[in-house]
């Protein structure tokens, strides 16, 4: 059964590929139901499945959700996050892929609907070969003095290709929330794709939002004070690739595989 | 010199709403048919290529899809938009004291007497599909710089050059309006600059809407030569009505080796209005392209001037401004392609949200295989003044290379109350203050646009903002 | 005699299509602490980034050789592998990696091989002591949020870690305060202590040398040097500035 996935909220022009991507659904993707109590606090993590997630914080809850996608294999995503009143959500999307040839998929939609909730999305990401990546994170605010922060950092080598659409969403009604994108590519190759589409919504005046973007090679002087250090040119590259990835990587949380 | 707009109690709405009662014109009865777009070709003695492109242009419009994107608009209804109206005038009157008493109403008040007497070099103004009122300064025609109406250059002495490059930067297979714009497309301008010429003054040109349901398909075609330099400015207005009104107007720019183009706009329709407009600069080897664009009117906008950087160290840059005021959805943006090494970017936007008004912001950046050592900067804030309007912002970057650099950022928020309360602590009324700084916030364009333009920019924009408490 | 180890000579280098060093001989010693002073804009930077072949800067004429080998036909990272440092004025941060993990791969880098994790950890945690950072600035990113004193004391770090043959001090004491000075010369004096270890310090600002034993001075105004001689012209510039030497030849 094929569908569209990752569609954001709103369209951009059809040439960048943005609305959506019609992909065959895995027979075995996993598809769970998740309920965080009042003020509980749980960490989950999901290594190299299909999963589609439905999960609700309650108030005061903290859900960590912790995927990492290292083998070689298609990889369909689709988490759905409700946050109660001053619940957490926090996810960690690692890609660590290399030299195959697999396509991710990626989408998550976080409704901060209870005042003070907050979501933290950490995407780390490593393609080379053929890989392909499309991600569509969203932060849904209705409540008031709600949060979110996005931050996706990563690398593009050989042929990969990439799209990560991110999207703050300031409901009318949501006073006081506060919305930050950051987003970090290295390309690493001449044939590589990269596509981003940082996108803000609003519709109520009292908030502040943010993103910033920054696409491309190294900054020249960074390059140059590294190799001043004995480091070559490849190196230099390897190192900070690893650097760009390490940035989210080491905020993993100590987890068990569930 | 008459009226000078420094105070707000100046500059009334109804300024722009006055209208005449058109009674010789000629109108081209209902929608469109192969017959009408015929007539509108005989009509303007057109020469064969051009009748067969109008007519192609038709069978791509048929069947070509309305967008699926983007505002709405269901509100209009091609059945019944008039497309051609040409009032009561001999063409192109080189001397202002020629022109008909009303139509010669219409832009006294507009102001172009005014702008006549500071200097500009010429003033083409559009009055219902036809260009009434031409006037190329001297100095400049004898430069070699040709700006005249559209129609008549494609038979003189620059009709190769206008079928050669002639709807080719924005074809009709582009969209449903380009390809409406190229079957029954009417008046415009045609500017040339020869090589090496530097045009100090900018050039001007005018258009207006005044018959009830009338379209507007001007087309402005412009080649600026290796090593020129022009400052193209477009101004409009349209009055209030009950009927849907449409622009769907094309502009097509050429800037040469090492040469500069300017286009600056402040496009200020009346609320009933549809702009689609379709704008495209190509640029070539060490050439630039600066667009400076100010939306504040429409109903319904469609807008993003692209610019496709083809040279070698080519370059654009855009800096807009955009008003979405109540009854308002204004989707605007800008698109770059950088398809040639070392090209360089530079967008600069600000928009604002008021009473009920959608602002979208929507850009596409690329950089293409080839486009090496390639920089592309995206600036854009937005600013929200109530919680009854909506601001988006819809970036989108695709890069091709991993030899460039490009970089992005975007704000959104509230109109500061500590910069209001301080401006209140030294006596300014809480309207004017934020005002003041909504206008401010505004200066990325202000600070580009000529004086007078500069000034009227700021007074809508205190119009606009006018009892925006309480 | 002590050896030759740098020769630059009738260098000429220009930024952006500008002349800024019009002609310069050097030669410095194994062993040697030279020193380069001069108003500003007469070319101290650029004969640093010269020498370390900063992009940006073109020598047009002239040669530099270190230990006789062509310096100016290396790369970047070749010159520092050939035992050349250079501490910079403002040097950039680099978020996602450790000084820690940074220090250990230029090491490995420059000896080409593995450096043992524990013995390194604690000769970090000794050299930090000597230039006065906390042991904690070992885990932090290399220059991230570090002040502008910070910042050069781990420009030293890595010197006294890295032990070049030559190392180029750029402007280390400017923006700095009294104490942090004093580490710094201090972090320089242990360089020093090593009798193969040479240093060319450029400073337009006398302080920093006050503890350091110094070779040869040079004087360097409008992109040439005009003087050359002992520890005793510092006391000479600081008294009477450098206008007469300008027009000396």
């Amino acid at each position: 059964m094929s569908e569209i996935i990752n569609r954001p909220i709103v369209n951009t022009f059809g040439r960048f590929g943005a609305n959506g991507v019609k992909v065959e659904l895995p027979s075995d993707i996993k598809v769970s139901e998740l309920i965080v109590e009042e003020g509980q606090s749980r960490i989950v993590t999901l290594e190299d499945v299909s999963y589609k997630l439905n999960a609700t914080v309650k108030a005061g809850g903290t859900l960590e959700l912790v995927q990492l996608h290292e083998d070689e294999s298609l990889l369909i995503n689709d988490v759905k996050v409700t946050c109660e009143k001053g619940a957490t959500f926090k996810w960690y999307r690692a890609i660590l892929g290399g030299s195959g040839e697999a396509s991710s998929y990626d989408n998550c939609s976080v409704y901060l609907n209870g005042d003070d909730s907050s979501f933290e999305a950490y995407v780390g990401y490593r393609l080379g070969g053929k890989e392909n990546y499309d991600g569509n994170v969203e932060a849904i605010h209705y409540g008031k003095n709600t949060e979110s922060k996005i931050t996706a950092s990563g690398v593009l080598a050989d042929d990969a290709r990439k799209m990560l659409k991110s999207t703050i969403d300031f409901r009318t009604g949501c006073k006081g929330a506060v919305g930050e994108e950051t987003e970090d590519v290295l390309l690493m190759n001449e044939t590589v794709r990269n596509r981003s589409v940082p996108m803000i919504l609003c519709g109520e005046e009292d908030v502040q939002g943010e993103h910033g973007a920054t696409i491309g090679r190294l900054d020249e002087n960074l390059v140059y004070y590294l190799e001043s250090r004995g480091m070559e040119h490849e190196k230099v590259y390897e190192m900070m690739a690893e650097a760009k990835l390490n940035t989210v990587l080491r905020r993993i949380p100590d987890h068990e595989l569930e | 010199m008459s009226e000078e707009k420094t105070h707000v109690e100046d500059i009334d709405r109804a300024l722009y709403d006055f209208r005449y009662e058109d009674k010789d014109a000629f109108k081209v009865e209902g929608g469109l048919s192969e017959e009408i777009v015929e007539q509108i070709s005989r009509e303007k003695n057109d020469p064969s290529w051009m009748r067969d492109f109008r007519l192609r242009s038709l069978e791509i419009y048929r069947r070509t899809p309305m967008p699926d994107w983007g505002p709405s608009i269901e509100g209009l209804n091609m059945d019944n938009i008039v497309t051609y109206v040409r009032p009561n005038t001999e063409r192109m009157n080189t001397k202002w004291e020629d022109v008909p008493e009303n139509i010669k109403n219409t832009f006294e008040k507009l102001g172009i007497p005014e702008a006549e007497r500071k200097s500009l070099a010429g003033v083409g103004a559009q009055y219902d599909s036809e260009l009434v009122y031409h006037n190329v300064r001297e100095e400049v025609a004898r430069r070699g710089v040709i700006y005249t109406d559209i129609e008549s250059a494609l038979h003189g002495e620059y009709a190769d050059m206008i079928k050669e490059k002639f709807m080719k930067l924005v074809p009709p297979e582009d969209h449903k309006f380009a390809a409406l714009h190229g079957a029954v497309w009417s008046g415009g301008s045609f500017v040339y600059v020869p090589s090496g010429v530097s045009v100090e003054i900018p050039l001007q040109s005018y258009f207006r809407l005044n018959a009830p349901g009338a379209g507007q398909f001007e087309h402005t075609l412009i080649i600026v030569d290796e090593g020129a330099y022009l400052h193209f400015i477009e101004g409009c207005s349209a009055p209030k009505y009950n009927v849907a009104n449409l622009h769907a107007g094309c502009v097509e720019l050429y800037v040469g080796k090492n040469a500069t183009l300017r286009y600056s706009t402040i496009e200020n329709w009346s609320k009933n209005m549809y702009n689609l407009n379709t704008k495209r600069a190509t640029v070539a080897e060490g050439g630039k392209v600066e667009w400076v664009s100010g939306s504040f009117g429409s109903h319904v906008s469609y807008l993003y001037p692209m610019s496709i950087l083809a040279g070698r160290k080519a370059r654009a840059e855009f800096t807009g401004v955009t008003f979405a005021g109540a009854g308002q959805n204004l989707d605007t943006g800008c698109k770059i392609f950088h398809i040639a090494p070392e090209t360089t970017s530079y967008v600069n936007t600000r928009s604002i949200s008021k009473d009920g008004g959608i602002s979208t912001f929507r850009s596409g950046v690329m950089i293409g295989h080839k486009a090496e050592d390639s920089k592309a900067a995206v600036s854009c804030q937005s600013l929200m003044v109530d919680d009854v309007s909506r601001s988006d912002t819809i970036p989108a970057m695709e890069v091709n290379t991993d030899k460039a650099d490009i970089g992005h950022e975007a704000k959104i928020g509230r109109i500061p109350s500590d910069a209001v309360y301080y401006l209140m602590s030294r006596g300014i009324s809480e309207d004017e203050a934020r005002a003041l700084i909504v206008s401010g916030f505004a200066d990325n364009v202000s600070k580009e646009l000529p004086l007078e333009y500069a000034v009227e920019m700021n007074n809508l924009i205190r119009l606009e903002m006018k009892g925006a408490i309480g | 005699m002590p050896e030759i180890l740098l020769n630059a000579s009738n260098l000429k280098v220009s930024v952006e299509d500008k002349s800024i060093l019009k002609g310069l001989d050097i030669t410095i010693g194994r062993g040697e602490t030279h020193v380069i002073m001069g108003p500003n804009g007469a070319g101290k930077s650029t004969l640093a980034a010269a020498l370390m072949g900063a992009p940006g800067y073109e020598v047009t004429e002239g040669s530099a050789t270190l230990e006789s080998k062509d310096l100016l036909e290396m790369n970047v990272s070749e010159r520092a592998r050939a035992g050349l440092f250079l501490s910079f004025q403002n040097p950039v941060e680099v978020p996602g990696i450790s000084l820690e993990s940074f220090l250990r791969t230029s090491l490995e880098q420059r000896t080409g091989e593995k450096v043992k994790l524990w013995d390194f950890r604690k000769k970090i945690r000794a050299v930090l002591e000597t230039v006065g950072l906390d042991a904690s600035y070992a885990e932090r990113d290399l220059n991230v949020g570090f002040s502008g004193g910070e910042k050069k004391k781990a420009e030293i770090l890595q010197l006294l870690l890295l032990k070049p043959k030559l190392a180029i001090l750029d402007e280390t004491d400017s923006g700095l305060d009294v104490d942090a000075v004093r580490t710094v010369s201090k972090g320089i004096e242990e360089f020093q202590n090593n009798e193969d270890a040479s240093l060319l310090i450029i400073t337009h600002n006398a302080a920093i040398l006050d503890s350091l034993k110094v070779d040869k001075v040079h004087i360097l105004i409008d992109g040439r040097i005009v003087k050359t001689g002992g520890p005793e012209l510092i006391s000479e510039v600081s008294e009477q500035g450098f206008v007469k030497f300008e027009g000396e030849e």
